[in-house]
């Protein structure tokens, strides 16, 4: 397990793009930006939709289940936050329920809650959420939930 | 081909030594920079009449009134510019319009930073307890660092490993790879008197070193340091006048962008999103063919950057560079030399100003090596002896080593990740 991370050491200021999505994660509900007009998703939340340029946008709800896309594993530590965290890895998510329709993928990265060892391209993961200290904010994280079926882990 | 081609120069470089605490502001030496370049060109102070630089968010550097002021120096334009590694090449080109637009008659560009003394990359505002870890108070995160810094992403590390092992993982490659390109460069600093590394390395070196951030290790990842340099412009008929052989501006591009809102997490731009769709531009604008092009630089932050560039920008196909940099291809006598100063990861890290300077000076037949007479085109070609200058192409052909030719055409490639970027075609 990746040591602790001190949340109160970052000074979070969601804007007014992405305060929806952030009050999503403290309900513990993981969204996807979402166009109403062409139902394009992507991530992260922004003002128009990169696809038609609608301006019209709304929140698909993910189910909070996905796949390890690529990962990297932090040794040194840059940030004062995450000190004590060190070696963790740091996942990019594909989620397959927010996929276009042209089978486009969404990707949200997160820290994982476990060591190297259970990181691999392919591996399932679901979402655990962490709270900063005062409900501040929350951040979504992400647990292995399973192997992969053709994982390829780094080596070397 | 671009009608600017051709048509403005870079006549005059200088940069002031590559250290880790220079003990000065970049006032200071953004000054001293200007003040050598201007002494490389033959040209008096002031007749600059242009000054433009770059500088990140974090607000690392001085402005161009600054220096104007400073220098005593009246201007008839300046800019300054927010940006990295995906700067020097627009600045570049944007002073090329602002020359052609009739704006100004001499440019100068700068870049100063004390990057590791005062604000290091991904490290904030320096405090009194420095900008790394050890700085424990409250980082921002707010802008697209909402989504990286409460997920323990933050500096050029982190934020680029994702891509490099993206990378890795679809076309097979390892960190032997990586450490090729890292013992390569090295060789060629080790003739590279101002460089910051000069100590010959070997892959063992490279696979013992520590990890950063997985799959990049220390030497895997460029230097950070205190430095300024300054390159200045002006057009091809007043360039006849002055000291050194012009070097032509053929053209490039000035600051491209991927398409994809969340370059960070972008996997399908793996091999380097912006360049991708701009590589044809570049040489049509240029009005040149690879096969012209004697010499490269490829913005080495890490290891794994040239070999996507080398493939986004057509020099090897999609999925090669991580074998094209080896077998001594990149090396100084090699097929494509590149990055001869030994890059960013061992001369040191000027945002990418660096390349420019060293591909000026190697057209012109004056690399500053340790060859007695660099400055007057006089070299050795000894590379245990430590000459650096670079052959011509055909030359390296047809292996000739009897009064060789300099290099004709360069091509240099900024930028860094998948985000934004740039290239120069430079001509002697």
């Amino acid at each position: 397990m990746p040591g602790p991370i001190d949340y109160s050491l970052i000074n979070h200021q969601p804007d007014l793009d992405s305060a929806g999505w952030w009050e999503g994660t403290a309900a513990h509900r993981l969204l996807v930006p979402s166009c109403e007009d062409c139902a394009y998703r992507w991530f992260p939340p922004g003002p128009v939709c990169p696809s038609c340029r609608s301006m019209n946008l709304g929140w698909h709800e993910a189910e909070g289940r996905g796949v390890i896309a690529g990962y990297v594993v932090v040794c040194h530590p840059v940030l004062a936050a995450f000190r004590e965290a060190v070696p963790y890895v740091v996942a990019l998510v594909e989620l397959p329920d927010c996929a276009n329709a042209n089978g486009e993928p969404v990707r949200i990265g997160g820290v994982l809650v476990d060591d190297e060892d259970a990181a691999a391209i392919g591996a399932p993961v679901e979402v655990v959420y962490d709270h900063a200290p005062d409900d501040a904010f929350v951040v979504p994280r992400w647990r292995v939930s399973g192997e992969a079926a053709d994982g390829w882990r780094f080596e070397n | 081909m671009s009608r600017v081609s051709g048509r403005y120069c870079i006549v005059g470089v200088g940069e002031t030594d590559y250290s880790r605490w220079s003990g000065r502001t970049t006032l200071s030496m953004a000054c001293e920079a200007i003040l050598k370049a201007a002494r490389d060109a033959g040209l008096a102070v002031d007749e600059i009449d242009g000054i433009t630089s770059h500088q990140t968010a974090a607000g690392d550097s001085c402005t161009n009134d600054q220096v104007a002021t400073a220098l005593g120096i009246r201007t008839n334009v300046g800019v300054d510019i927010l940006g990295g590694g995906n700067s020097i090449g627009q600045l570049v080109h944007q002073s090329v319009g602002l020359l052609e637009g009739g704006h100004c008659e001499v440019i100068a560009i700068f870049r100063s930073m004390n990057g590791r003394s005062g604000v290091r990359m991904g490290g904030g505002a320096p405090t009194a307890r420095g900008s790394g870890p050890g700085a424990a108070r409250p980082q921002l995160a707010s802008g697209i660092n909402q989504y990286q810094i409460p997920w323990g992403i933050r500096g050029a590390p982190t934020r680029f490993a994702m891509e490099a092992m993206a990378y890795l993982h679809r076309y097979g490659y390892s960190t032997l790879n990586m450490a090729e390109l890292a013992v390569t460069q090295r060789q060629a600093a080790t003739n590279n008197p101002k460089a910051t590394r000069r100590e010959v390395i070997s892959i063992d070196d490279h696979q013992n070193s520590r990890w950063i951030t997985k799959p990049f290790r220390l030497l895997d990842c460029c230097q950070e340091n205190d430095v300024a340099a300054c390159l200045i412009l002006t057009s091809a008929e007043r360039a006849r006048d002055l000291a050194q052989p012009p070097v032509y501006i053929l053209g490039g591009n000035a600051r491209a962008s991927s398409y994809r809102p969340d370059w960070v997490w972008a996997l399908e731009d793996v091999n380097a999103g912006w360049s991708k769709h701009v590589g044809e531009r570049a040489f049509t604008n240029a009005g040149i063919d690879r096969g012209d092009v004697d010499i490269v630089t490829m913005y080495d932050n890490f290891t794994t950057t040239p070999m996507k560039y080398l493939e986004a920008f057509g020099f090897c196909g999609e999925g090669e560079g991580g074998a094209f940099i080896g077998d001594g291809r990149i090396g100084l006598d090699g097929e494509l030399p590149q990055n001869t100063n030994g890059g960013q990861l061992s001369e040191g890290y000027a945002h990418g100003a660096g390349y420019l300077i060293e591909t000026t000076r190697q057209l012109r037949g004056q690399a500053d090596d340790y060859c007695p007479g660099w400055a007057d085109g006089e070299h050795s070609y000894d590379r245990a002896g430590g000459c650096r200058q670079v052959r011509s192409r055909e030359d390296r052909r047809r292996d000739n080593w009897d009064n060789p030719s300099p290099p004709t055409v360069s091509f240099s490639v900024g930028g860094g990740g998948t985000a934004q970027g740039w290239s120069v075609a430079l001509r002697r």
